[in-house]
């Protein structure tokens, strides 16, 4: 009977049993379910920005395409990993600044009131300078109300930004450097040549600077007589009076400092002038597909300073999987992809979370995550960082040869 | 004593390369002169519209490896048809007594040519093919760019066209007399829509050409010409005379010159500055431009 009485108890408890088990499971794979739910939803937000209209447009376009082939690699490969052990993804999007201040800075104020936690951008300089003006200049500054928010620059070029602002990064290439290399490297393997003529677009930022804060003065440290420089205007037709001045200077070195549209009609005015040096070189800018879509035959030979050329494994794989998302990589593209795997490491290592209510935590652990970095990989090779938040990078110089860019030579070797 | 003649002849020299590069400008200023002669209307988009003819040309070019006067002439063509839709979007539609309406719609079209030519092509700039472009000749100390000759000559030919089209033929007395007299035009049964669309379709087609021979001259088409040709075409057409076809051409070629001597002798970031003060000064003795008439009440 007892037996009987507790049959019936140990069928209950049987049944008990069982209903706890079953809900235990149910629970657990709730749970997990949840918890793969929640891994999915846990999204790393990163927005970039950068001209995508105006003649600037292929800037935006390319950089836009390499972040997202980088985002997806980094996707397919587990994601980020995140402060609480769970995996976060790469999402990522892009706006168009139109490369005007007022429009960027915008951009970056309307960026900074989602949950992106990080900025990649802009393409030009006369963005990036007022803009990183909005930032907070020194962190912690209680007084400085403004907007918290890192920003990793890959393509703004003019030298000495970052220094704005302690919220402010860039990867962008060290153009004096890369030009007093260039020319100590001319004056070792071509010492009969002996002076220098510069080409310069008087009214776009970088060529400016290029010109007379560093091909100028590094050529002049280099040995070489600067003769002069002729001038003219980024949306110029008539170069005959400038080439004139370059042939009267019949200076062994020609150095233009210019975008692609103004540089290759130099060079066809150059070629009808006939104008020729014994070295040309171009600014860095120009070592891109634009310069050869618009007159490769004119380029042929010109000397540029580079911090990207497909010449690694690592290089030629970001050049593909740019050109499978529809862009280019170049020297500016490219450091968006460099930008994309530092920041990963950075979000691996800085304690980011993810979450909606850790957005402000998140891009201030981002923040002092990139200021305490002093190296990172890069395509070419390891990338140094100052203090000041720029980056030293690993550079070649390239030519042009039948229609492509090779490389000429490597000072890092 | 030496860098005297040196000057001397740089001057020379940049006054040749300033009118060439002007017959240019005067083509431009013909296209706005011409509408502004038919509609009393000033169209901001003609030169947009003339850069964006020599862009379609580039079909042509590269898809069927045409050679370059199949391309000038695809050029204008395309341009034509691009004047033909400016008309239709922005000026036959819009009432004529609101003539802010058609100025800012003309903007409006000036932007959106521009934004769609930076779309197809991402802002790359274009090879664009040209005639002897390798081809220079040298007369005594005087250089001279055979591809500027041609397209000087061009430009002259297609202006005797233009000509001969306003005062030869039946169209060309259509135009005129709508210009005059539209009400009285109308009377006679002269359609004043036809005649303003085909005006439009006219000034394109030159516009297209010198869109061609901007292209031509630099050897690359970029999206950046639109907006300095719109603004050296109203100098041009202001001070030639607004309305008048010889004023355009002489006031095309004088800008050239003008522009091209001061940035000799002022260098390149004064160059625009004295191009300004030559249209101040215009605009100040001689309001009615070089061949413009006098308005009076009548």
């Amino acid at each position: 009977m007892r037996h009987g009485i507790l049959k019936p108890d140990i069928q209950l408890g049987g049944d008990i049993m069982h209903r706890v088990m079953t809900a235990l499971g149910v629970t657990a794979l709730a749970l997990s379910m949840a918890t793969v739910a929640a891994a999915e939803d846990r999204t790393v937000k990163i927005a970039g920005f950068g001209a995508k209209s105006g003649v600037v447009r292929s800037f935006g376009i390319n950089t836009e395409a390499v972040m997202q082939a980088a985002a997806e690699q980094i996707n397919a490969n587990g994601g980020v990993k995140l402060a609480d052990g769970s995996v976060g993804m790469i999402e990522v999007t892009f706006d168009d600044d139109r490369c005007n201040a007022e429009e960027g800075i915008s951009v970056i104020r309307r960026i900074a009131s989602t949950d992106a936690i990080v900025g990649v951008g802009p393409t030009c300089s006369n963005v990036a300078e007022p803009l990183f003006g909005i930032l907070q200049g020194s962190v912690d500054d209680a007084g400085d109300s403004g907007l918290q928010f890192p920003i990793f620059t890959d393509t703004a070029i003019k030298g000495g930004l970052a220094k704005i602002s302690d919220w402010a990064f860039r990867n962008v290439p060290n153009e004096s450097e890369m030009y007093r290399s260039l020319f100590e490297w001319l004056q070792s393997e071509h010492p009969d040549a002996k002076t220098v003529y510069g080409g310069v677009e008087e009214d776009f930022a970088h060529s400016r600077f290029t010109w007379y804060n560093v091909m100028k003065p590094r050529s002049d440290e280099a040995g070489y007589e600067v003769k002069g420089e002729s001038k003219w205007l980024l949306n110029d037709t008539n170069f005959t009076t400038q080439v004139r001045e370059m042939r009267r200077a019949e200076a062994d070195i020609i150095a233009i400092s210019a975008h692609p549209f103004t540089t290759c009609g130099v060079l066809k005015e150059m070629a009808r002038q006939r104008v020729k040096p014994m070295i040309l070189v171009g600014l860095t800018s120009s070592s891109s597909l634009e310069t050869l879509n618009g007159c490769a035959e004119q380029a042929e030979g010109i000397i540029i300073p580079t911090s990207f050329a497909p010449v690694t494994d690592a290089a030629q794989a970001a050049a593909d999987a740019a050109a499978a998302k529809g862009g280019s990589a170049d020297l500016h593209s490219a450091a968006a992809w460099e930008i994309m795997m530092t920041l990963k490491d950075v979000i691996e290592n800085a304690g980011v979370m993810a979450k909606p209510d850790t957005v402000e935590a998140d891009r201030r652990a981002i923040r002092d995550g990139l200021a305490a970095l002093n190296e990172a990989e890069g395509l070419l090779g390891k990338i140094q960082r100052t203090d000041e938040g720029e980056a030293i990078k690993p550079y070649v110089f390239v030519f042009a040869d039948e229609g492509a860019w090779k490389v000429l030579h490597d000072p890092g070797s | 004593m030496e860098d005297f003649w040196w000057n001397v002849l740089d001057t020379a020299q940049s006054i040749l390369d300033g009118l060439m590069f002007g017959s240019i400008y005067a083509l431009i200023g013909i296209g706005f002169t011409l509408i502004f002669g038919v509609m009393h209307k000033i169209n901001l988009a003609y030169a947009a519209a003339s850069i964006g003819g020599a862009y379609a040309s580039l079909v042509v070019y590269v898809h069927l490896d045409a050679p370059a006067l199949l391309v000038f002439l695809s050029a204008a063509l395309a341009s034509g048809l691009i004047g033909f839709l400016v008309y239709l979007c922005c000026f036959r539609f819009i009432p004529t007594e609101r003539p802010l309406a058609t100025l800012m719609s003309s903007v409006g079209m000036l932007i959106f040519i521009d934004e769609v030519v930076v779309h197809v092509t991402a802002g790359f700039p274009e090879p664009y093919p040209a005639i002897f472009d390798d081809v220079m000749l040298v007369i005594g100390p005087f250089w001279i760019r055979g591809d500027l000759l041609l397209i000087f000559g061009l430009s002259i030919v297609a202006m005797l066209v233009l000509l001969y089209v306003l005062y030869r033929t039946q169209l060309g007395i259509a135009t005129r007399a709508v210009a005059q007299q539209p009400v009285a035009a109308q009377l006679c049964g002269i359609s004043r829509e036809t005649t303003n669309g085909l005006t439009f379709v006219i000034s394109g087609m030159l516009g297209g050409l010198a869109g061609a021979m901007i292209g031509a001259s630099v050897g690359v088409l970029s999206p950046l010409l639109a907006l300095p040709l719109t603004v050296k075409g109203l100098i041009v057409t202001v001070i030639g005379g607004l309305g008048s076809i010889p004023g355009a051409i002489v006031a095309g070629l004088l800008v050239g010159a003008f522009e091209n001597v001061f940035q000799f002798f002022r260098g390149v970031t004064e160059r625009d500055m004295y191009v300004m003060l030559l249209l101040f000064f215009f605009l100040v003795v001689r309001p009615q431009g070089i061949f413009g008439r006098v308005s009076t009440r009548d």
